[in-house]
């Protein structure tokens, strides 16, 4: 694994760490930022000594991020968070949730896409999940999930 | 004995059927990534309003000890822990799974935590009165230093870097202030009003453990030919029994740890499971094998979790005093019935004590049973496929980030810090101490700010904090787990220097 | 095609807004944010006043209580005011002097003018506990340790501006002395555990809590910071009687809110009917067995007091 994977994550610690620092220092009341400012300081100290780490090339460990599981990860990662972050709340969470799991399932389910078989698989697994966590959250535990687009 | 008087009444038929619901039930819920003990208890109080007083708690009673051993289950089969309590069974727990020896670990998580449950109750059944004292002999201070106790284990705890342990420990210290400071009431680091709450430790449990694991799954992309089909081995409950009272230091260990915390308020379960891992990892002749599938560390951690149970309601019971939120629940459910705990519960109503506490020792014999019948059926989940399950536990995620506070901040910050976890946790960073972190930092500044508040209006810092037996003692073993951190790594670094030039 | 166009738009207006027409409200089950933990008595108490609601005679619908703890309430207030939907389905508990006192020592995005009161259900007054075996047994006994050792009295409470916390602001005013509260993280109970384990000589309290401490033999009660004697505690006296000018405006008054903006029929409809619901025979009972005053108050009565309390306060907080 290349060195500049290292850097660019301990990086960003390092500079979350001086900002957390900076403002822990320079905000009111001081009692109430009395442990910030000690845990910012053991961050710094910390995140400091991995950046340095990693601009020298001492990391080792880790096993860091391929041109392969970007290419995998990618589809993915775009649709839970479409999912998590705009779809949940816009479309409800029922409808959401089915959508994202069959779009999720169709994209890393091995079997061919091209028969029919395998989508109606698709479908109903979806469905059956779907009934479960109704089941399970609608009706058992009666958790008031935002409004349903469709129904 | 005046216990034994009583064992008939949890076997009348409403009862035990109550009991049976809520034992299955509890264990159900325990396994599915994202509610939490306290939420299911919560979650069952409207019901227990149509109860008899006796039915309503034996119903919450059995929900609470079947969701702690439950949490087990997710986190085995999933790395996903059900509770802050499970976090320590997933570090060896998930690695006997991914071997194919998730029957094994189940079998043994649901021994090792019927033995420490039914110590735990019995621990509340005869030694009362006495706990009652010690577990008010925990002020400030001493709560300081013992969650002091905790950040100590942080470096050592699943990370092969102790520096990048300490660091995601301080990514944790610093989460945990995100939000209004409780006691003075400033906002802190609120860059997004979804964090005006803080961060909910059950929506950053979810996010840290189970977002990786799904995106994980991801990266191994679509191709069928690499994906290695788990083999589920068969375990005979026998063996698993043998193998449990084998490993006779893990399970003393952990039930001795796992009561002495439940016991004191505050602290609660959240950390019983962590501290008698490291204690166990600590005393073993075999600690290099810790993280890689060892049951000593499966055992020492879930036969902790359900010690805690027993004791952690000594307070509520004795003295009426919640020591954690879920006994802040079943407090509620007596009050409902107009039943005051203290004195007024055991002279007053004794068959309402008394069963409550029979069922809770007869419940934690029927969760091992029903734990023990499913665990062959349960590893397989093992086998689903990854598309399937990646899918699963996304959706999983969400709902059980929101059910926590019925929020979509908390769901916003479960994925959040998911995807950060992902890419950290590529670079030698781990999601256990990071959630140490965040558990510990509120109790350490809590406390400290208390007793210094304490300590100003009366004799002042030093001697509040350092004087005194308990808070002696506790440094010392500060200290002593400081230097013996200090000294592992200084050993393992020669070895690594020697085999090296070998 | 426009016209279908505009006629498909007018179909999806009426199915997604038409629902928050108010004639049927309410027509689907309504959520109550309670900013305290669950089991706290903010949130028992909820839980038993809001149990009949699904009632034909009430709303007709259940109400499901969410806790939204943290910070003595500012969490759940400042989530209140600023996402809660104000469509009638999302109600909050208040506490009154609670909030009042955060917003005007500031900090958060609330004051008495973001929210729309509905009806009040409780009155808990806070009380003066020692442990059972502390040697005070009057409000004279505390003030004369108080006088000796100036700053050195400890009492705890639930956390800064909050009923416990104005309590112990009145009781300084009025003696003349000086003292260390202690605030608490974890409300009430952390700071009865305080009180009961003698991490702190004294506590300001619940009157429900603390009463339910007495009777397990844990504290004794000195003295109430309320204008009459309460029926659970008849033997404690008030502190005026005990010679302290205190009135009451540390009692923490426990009642139904709606956020501003809410559709006025909405609350008209919920203005009506909630005080009904609050005086089910079933509700006092349980109230009573829990050790819980009530306190039933109408819509235009909570606006009065509101306004009465917000003058109170913003004239003891302003000497701080």
């Amino acid at each position: 694994m290349n060195r500049a994977q290292h850097i660019i994550p301990s990086g960003i610690v390092f500079f979350v760490g001086v900002w957390i620092a900076w403002v822990s220092f320079t905000q009111q009341p001081s009692e109430a930022f009395l442990f910030p400012r000690l845990i910012s300081a053991s961050f710094v100290a910390l995140s400091g000594w991995t950046f340095l780490k990693a601009l020298l090339g001492w990391s080792k460990i880790g096993s860091g991020i391929s041109r392969q599981m970007a290419v995998n990860l990618a589809p993915g990662l775009v649709v839970a968070l479409l999912y998590v972050f705009w779809l949940a709340k816009a479309l409800g969470f029922y409808t959401a949730t089915a959508l994202a799991f069959f779009v999720l399932l169709s994209l890393y389910d091995p079997a061919p896409h091209d028969n029919l078989k395998t989508w109606s698989k698709r479908g109903i697994i979806t469905a059956c999940f779907i009934a479960v966590m109704y089941g399970v959250f609608g009706l058992l535990l009666k958790v008031y999930t935002p409004r349903e687009i469709l129904f | 004995m005046e216990f034994i008087y009583y064992f008939g009444d949890v076997f009348t038929p409403v009862n035990f059927l109550l009991l049976l619901v809520g034992t299955i039930g509890g264990l159900i819920l325990g396994a599915t990534p994202g509610l939490s003990p306290t939420m299911a208890v919560a979650l069952l109080i409207p019901f227990t309003f149509h109860l008899e007083a006796v039915s309503g708690l034996i119903l919450l009673g059995a929900a609470y000890t079947s969701t702690v051993a439950g949490g087990a289950v997710s986190a085995i089969l999933l790395k996903i822990p059900g509770a802050p309590a499970n976090i320590a069974t997933t570090l060896d727990g998930h690695t006997m799974a991914k071997k194919g020896e998730g029957a094994r670990a189940l079998q043994l998580s649901f021994l090792a935590s019927a033995v420490g449950g039914i110590f735990g109750v019995l621990l509340l059944i005869f030694l009362t009165p006495l706990l009652a004292k010690w577990a008010l002999a925990f002020g400030p201070s001493h709560l300081f230093w013992l969650a002091i106790l905790g950040v100590t284990i942080i470096g050592s705890l699943d990370s092969a870097s102790v520096v990048k342990g300490l660091l995601s420990g301080c990514i944790g210290l610093w989460l945990a202030t995100i939000g209004f400071d409780d006691i003075m009431g400033a906002q802190r680091f609120i860059f997004h009003s979804s964090l005006g709450g803080g961060i909910n430790i059950i929506a950053a449990l979810i996010g840290l453990f189970a977002i990786p694991q799904v995106l994980t799954m991801f990266a191994k992309g679509r191709r069928n030919d690499n994906i290695e089909v788990i083999e589920v081995k068969k375990h005979a409950i026998g063996d698993a029994v043998r193998e449990l009272f084998s490993r006779k230091r893990a399970l003393a260990i952990g039930t001795a740890v796992g009561s002495f915390i439940g016991l004191i308020p505050g602290v609660g379960g959240q950390i019983a499971g962590l501290v008698a891992y490291d204690q166990t990892k600590k005393f073993s002749p075999e600690r290099e094998e810790f993280g890689t599938g060892h049951s000593e560390g499966v055992i020492a951690a879930e036969s902790a979790n359900n010690a805690m149970v027993g004791p952690s309601l000594v307070p509520l019971l004795t003295l009426s005093i919640p020591g954690s939120p879920t006994a802040a629940v079943l407090l509620g459910g007596l009050l409902i019935h107009g039943i005051f705990p203290g004195t007024d519960l055991f002279d007053n109503h004794p068959e309402v004590a008394w069963t409550f506490i029979n069922s809770m020792l007869i419940g934690q014999v029927l969760m091992c049973l029903f734990g023990l019948y499913i665990a062959g059926l349960a590893a397989r989940v093992a086998q689903v496929p990854q598309s399937v399950m990646a899918a699963v536990v996304l959706g999983l995620s969400v709902f059980g980030a929101y059910s926590v506070q019925s929020s979509m901040g908390d769901v916003y910050v479960m994925a959040a810090l998911g995807v950060m976890m992902f890419f950290l946790e590529r670079f030698g960073f781990s999601a256990a101490p990071l959630v140490l972190g965040l558990i510990l930092g509120p109790i350490a500044e809590a406390n400290f700010i208390q007793g210094s508040m304490i300590a100003n209006a009366t004799d002042g810092l030093g001697s509040y904090f350092f004087s005194g037996g308990l808070n002696l003692i506790l440094i010392a073993v500060v200290i002593a787990s400081i230097i013996y951190s200090v000294m592992m790594e200084l050993r393992q670094n020669r070895a690594q220097t020697v085999g090296v030039e070998a | 095609m426009k016209k279908l166009l505009a006629g498909a738009a007018m179909t999806l207006m009426a199915l997604t807004g038409g629902a928050a027409q108010s004639q049927d409200y309410p027509d689907r089950p309504i959520m109550m944010m309670v900013s305290y933990g669950a089991g706290g008595a903010t949130d028992f108490q909820a839980r038993i006043v809001t149990m009949t609601a699904g009632n034909e005679d009430a709303l007709g619908m259940p109400i499901a209580i969410i806790n939204k703890p943290g910070a003595g309430g500012r969490v759940g207030w400042n989530w209140f005011a600023t996402q809660a939907d104000a469509d009638g389905y999302t109600l909050a508990a208040y506490n009154i002097p609670h909030f009042i006192a955060q917003s005007i020592e500031g900090g958060v995005e609330y004051g008495a003018d973001s929210f729309e009161p509905i009806a009040n259900w409780g009155a808990d007054p806070a009380v003066f506990v020692v442990a059972a075996d502390s040697e005070m047994n009057s409000m004279d006994d505390v003030l004369a340790y108080a006088k000796e050792n100036p700053g050195k009295l400890t009492f705890s409470g639930a956390g800064l501006f909050v009923g416990h916390h104005i309590a112990a602001l009145q009781l300084e005013k009025a003696a003349g002395v000086k003292l260390a509260y202690i605030p608490t993280k974890g409300g009430g109970t952390a700071a009865m555990k305080a009180v009961i384990a003698g991490d702190v000589i004294a506590g300001v309290n619940n009157l429900s809590d603390a009463f339910r401490a007495r009777e397990a033999g844990n504290v004794k009660i000195l003295g109430v910071f309320d204008l009459e004697r309460n029926e659970f505690l008849s033997d404690v006296p008030t502190m005026k009687e005990q010679g302290l000018d205190i009135d009451n405006a540390s009692v923490n008054f426990r009642g139904v809110m709606v956020p501003k903006g809410t559709p006025q029929e909405v609350i008209d409809k919920l203005a009506a009917t909630v005080p009904e619901m609050f005086a089910n025979d079933r509700v006092a009972k349980k109230m009573k067995a829990g050790g819980s005053p009530m306190h039933i108050m109408t819509r235009e009565e909570v606006q009065a007091m509101w306004q009465a309390r917000q003058a109170t306060l913003e004239e003891l907080l302003a000497g701080l």
